[in-house]
């Protein structure tokens, strides 16, 4: 039997750039085959041909073994190819079934009239088949991002689609929506379907694949069944070098307080308290991690730490000196340093170039301003500097920001925190999106840092970062930390269960909040409300 | 592209203005170009209609083969628009290139010049406003309290000190130093009201033009009206104190040397957007909020310190209207800071385009006042093909502004045609 998609010796060159050399890729017809690289190895783009948005340069497309030559994207979608972005292409304000018909339209009246009747029937029915749990009459707005991606693939099943191709489906998702989408992807291969997913992480691919393709620089290094390779292995072929999975702590005496927050309360945007009654210490040479479902309060407290939100009570002090009423320009002074969450909202200015991007933040400091002046020399250096430590590629500090890969945009926010010479650095997600050679570039930075004697904020949703880096591991779920955990002794599940909210019984938290008696969770500061009278941090 | 709420729903939008969004300099003056022959077709078009509609003893131009006659011949409208604005330098229908005594120092030249220098001011201002992401449609007003601050202290001043040339200087720049401050301030006011009581600013701003007309039409109807005076109007600023046409006709009204101050303050506004750390964080408060806002850039205080600075600059357009070209405040005051919205979108905000910018405008100001000497195409006819040319020009900056506002542009929009570098990790990938 011909596999339901084989990629014949697609080569794809752009001005300058071979995006794919000669890539074979064969996919058995009911599988979940991963298409696994780093940042920049041709994932994309070699999709991006299967979905006709690119002609390939040399090669052949075949379904189902037919040669296939696609000039649009429509052509692909009526050969039975869907493709799910990582962003989703959906009208919030639209119910749920009318995004699905949305462009193909069941009509009455020669055309002239929508059946939504049918309409709906249809998508309810497509929905029923799959076994999705989502209300085809919620607005798109209202649903989570796991619901707004099954309504994705919904549209591509409503338009015949038997080959789904998904970007990254998972970046977007937490823990349980990800398993749910496991959960997806095993309903629609039970039903024929075939799946191609993009990724870069391991852990994924291993888990939701039944082969992995890897792909490096543009070239197929290899194609596995997933049941027959390890991370280890998988590392390897994507680096192509052999990767140090776990970073290299050494155990270290803290020194001075750097942070001490104490009944910290903070609202996000819609005035909900996001943060309640927090209170922890950060150490010199000390790595505090933050772990916990995104949107449990974590992007508030470090807002406020660094001075993006008001808190609406409790004191943050930074070496000593009380931050209620210091702006975020007084803080960047006093040398923290900070990794939004948000690169492309906040970290980089999106359209200035990399030497431009490289002083924000210090756009009133020496070097590169002298009495108000800016030193244009001073800041592309800089940059240069930056480029070439942290390898960020294209090595162009006339390079836009938006015209680089999110992987490299985080390494560029990552170097230009870091050279900062800082004495705390909050680093959100340092991470995201980074492929692995680099994220253990970036481990070793952070931890270098660390024995200079630097404080470390990591808030990152990946737990086997945050375990393998910090001294201390808090767990934070609705605006408080659930336990303060020593991250060398705890398991998985006892994160998993503190992550949920609940608490831990045994001692495996005292371990961990050996010097201080601040660490504190709900229960132990009965009087937090004494301290949220202490003022207002600006 | 980075925000997936965003994404959708300015997807429309994206498809309608993405393409304008990721134009180099280059590429946006062939576009410039481009839209000014398309504007010229389309006018050619409607010059021949109304030419056909109306009525006259005998035709300006007769159709070939046909014999359809027209009361006004396009292409002479054409080459009076811009041959005459610059006072006639070509020579049309006769020999040779150029007309042989043509100088430059030309009545037309001169009006076309003078329009050039009085929008470089309020252009300048627009300019500035938009830079930080502001809308100032307030220009207008702060011109009208700009020119009466500037023609009041002068008037207050001139007798303490004994009329010549250095009292000229001394109360020129004291007068325009009066009209940076009356405009900055009033400029602020929307700014203070945006950064502390989120009052959008394009709504205050429209509203403070009819306050500032009205207060200043009133102040000087019952105050300081001159004397005997048939208008509403203050007495004139002494001569020595008026910037006077030099080397040009005096009936021009154009001061060569208000030229040079406004090619003096494009550089200096260029050099402060580009070369300053306020400049930074005024242009990144303007690209990117969010971003400003982490770099430490304080959005209140760069929101009141962007609509000041446009304000003065709205205001020195005022000192320089009433020092060159009236020599006096008076109540009817040309919409030069609306213009000045346009020639902004014209330069693309850019301080050096507004150069340009505010020319082509002074060009069809001049070329049109040729046009009603010279031929017998109806004025509102002429300001038709001005619109026309002025539209089909903006358009695409306009385009390409909602579209930076919007948050377009830097993804797949523009330029889908882009290797894996763009779309391989998660964040900001060619999605659409």
């Amino acid at each position: 039997m011909n596999p339901a998609v084989h990629l014949d010796g697609i080569t794809k060159r752009f001005p300058g750039v071979v995006a794919n050399d000669d890539v074979d890729l064969a996919v058995e017809r009911g599988s979940v085959h991963a298409l696994l690289g780093e940042n920049g190895a041709g994932k994309t783009t070699l999709m991006n041909v299967l979905y006709g948005l690119y002609r390939p340069t040399e090669g052949t497309v075949r379904l189902d073994g037919e040669p296939r030559s696609f000039d649009s994207p429509r052509d692909a979608i009526n050969a039975g190819v869907g493709m799910i972005h990582q962003h989703f292409m959906l009208v919030d304000p639209m119910t749920v079934w009318e995004n699905v018909v949305l462009g193909n339209e069941p009509t009455t009246w020669g055309g002239l009239r929508v059946d939504r009747e049918a309409a709906r029937e249809a998508v309810v029915e497509l929905s029923e088949r799959y076994g999705f749990d989502v209300d085809p009459d919620a607005t798109v707005a209202d649903i989570s991002v796991g619901e707004q991606q099954r309504v994705e693939i919904l549209k591509a099943l409503y338009r015949g689609a038997d080959v789904l191709i998904m970007d990254e489906p998972t970046a977007v998702l937490t823990p349980q929506e990800v398993e749910e989408l496991y959960g997806v992807f095993e309903e629609l291969t039970d039903q024929g379907k075939t799946i191609i997913f993009i990724s870069h992480k391991l852990g994924e691919a291993l888990s939701a694949a039944d082969d992995i393709t890897v792909l490096r620089d543009g070239v197929n290094v290899g194609t596995v069944a997933s049941a027959d390779v390890t991370r280890e292995e998988l590392a390897e072929m994507m680096v192509g070098r052999e990767v140090l999975m776990e970073p290299a702590t050494t155990p270290q005496e803290p020194g001075d307080r750097v942070l001490e927050v104490t009944g910290l309360s903070v609202d996000d945007d819609r005035g909900v308290e996001a943060v309640s009654d927090l209170s922890f210490e950060l150490r010199a040479g000390e790595v505090l991690g933050v772990a916990g479902v995104d949107g449990n309060g974590q992007s508030q407290l470090v807002d406020a730490v660094t001075g993006l939100r008001e808190a609406t009570a409790g004191e943050i002090r930074y070496r000593g000196e009380s931050m209620v009423g210091e702006s975020r320009r007084d803080r960047i002074d006093r040398g923290m340093a900070f990794i939004p969450e948000d690169r492309q909202e906040r970290g980089l200015v999106m359209s200035y170039d990399l030497t431009e991007n490289g002083i924000l933040g210090s756009q009133h400091d020496a070097p590169f301003a002298r009495s108000g002046r800016l030193d244009w020399g001073a800041a592309r250096d800089h940059a240069e500097s930056v480029i070439e430590q942290y390898d960020v590629r294209p090595p162009d500090a006339d390079a836009e920001a938006e015209s680089l890969s999110g992987g490299n945009q985080q390494k560029f926010i990552v170097g230009r925190e870091f050279e900062r010479d800082p004495e705390l650095v909050v680093a959100t997600h340092p991470t995201r999106g980074v492929d692995i050679g680099s994220t253990e570039f970036l481990h070793d930075r952070l931890l270098e840092l660390r024995s200079q004697g630097k404080a470390v904020l990591l808030v990152s949703s990946k737990l086997d970062e945050v375990q393998g880096l910090s001294d201390r591991l808090a767990v934070m779920h609705e605006g408080e930390f659930t336990g303060v955990v020593d991250p060398a002794t705890v398991t998985e599940e006892e994160i998993g269960l503190l992550m949920a909210g609940e608490s831990l019984d045994d001692d495996s938290v005292e371990g961990a909040a050996l010097h201080d008696a601040a660490t504190g969770g709900p229960g132990d500061d009965p009087d937090g409300a004494t301290a949220g009278e202490e003022g207002v941090d600006a | 592209m980075s925000d997936p709420d965003a994404d959708r729903t300015t997807s429309v939008l994206a498809r309608l203005v993405g393409p304008f969004v990721d134009r180099t300099v280059a590429e946006r003056l062939v576009i410039s170009v481009a839209a000014i022959l398309l504007s010229i077709a389309v006018g050619f078009g409607i010059v021949l209609v109304s030419g056909r509609i109306a009525e006259c003893s005998t035709a300006a131009w007769t159709m070939p083969l046909t014999g359809i006659g027209f009361c006004y011949d396009p292409v002479e409208v054409y080459v009076v628009l811009f041959n005459g604005a610059l006072g006639y330098p070509f020579a049309v229908g006769e020999p040779g290139l150029f007309n042989a005594g043509w100088t430059p120092l030309n009545l037309s030249f001169g009006l076309t010049l003078s329009e050039t220098t009085l929008l470089i001011f309020t252009g300048l201002s627009v300019a500035v406003a938009f830079r930080a992401g502001l809308f100032n449609i307030g220009t207008q007003g702060q011109l009208v309290v700009g020119g009466l601050a500037t023609a009041l202290s002068i008037l207050a001043l001139a007798p303490l000190l004994p009329a010549g040339p250095v009292a000229g200087v001394v109360l020129v720049v004291v007068g325009t130093a009066a009209g940076a401050v009356a405009g900055g301030l009033w400029g602020a006011i929307p700014g203070a009201l945006k950064a502390y009581a989120d009052a959008n600013e394009v709504i205050t701003t429209i509203m403070l033009n009819f306050v500032a007309a009205n207060v200043a039409y009133v102040l000087v109807l019952e105050v300081f009206r001159a004397e005997g005076s048939s208008v509403v109007a203050t007495e004139y600023v002494p001569e020595y104190a008026q910037l006077r046409p030099w080397l040009f006709p005096t009936s021009s009204d154009f001061a060569l040397v208000a030229l040079l101050i406004g090619v003096g303050f494009i550089g200096a506004l260029y050099y402060f957007v580009e070369h300053t750390s306020l400049g930074y964080d005024l242009r990144t408060s303007g690209v990117q909020a969010a971003a400003a806002e982490y770099g430490g850039v304080n959005a209140k205080l760069t929101t009141v310190r962007a609509m000041t600075l446009s304000g003065a600059l709205g205001g020195v357009g005022g000192a320089v209207w009433v020092l060159m070209s009236e020599g006096r405040w008076l109540a009817s005051i040309p919409d030069l800071g609306f213009d000045g919205i346009t020639v902004s979108i014209l330069a693309g905000n850019n301080p050096i385009g507004v150069l340009p910018a505010a020319f082509l405008f002074g060009v069809l100001k001049g070329g049109a006042l040729e046009i009603g000497f010279r031929t017998d195409v109806p004025t509102q006819l002429v300001a038709v093909l001005r619109g026309l040319i002025i539209l089909f020009v903006a358009m695409p900056e306009f385009f390409r502004m909602i579209g930076r506002y919007a948050g377009l542009g830097g993804g797949g929009v523009a330029r889908p045609a882009e290797p894996d570098e763009t779309a391989g990790g998660e964040g900001g990938e060619a999605d659409a």
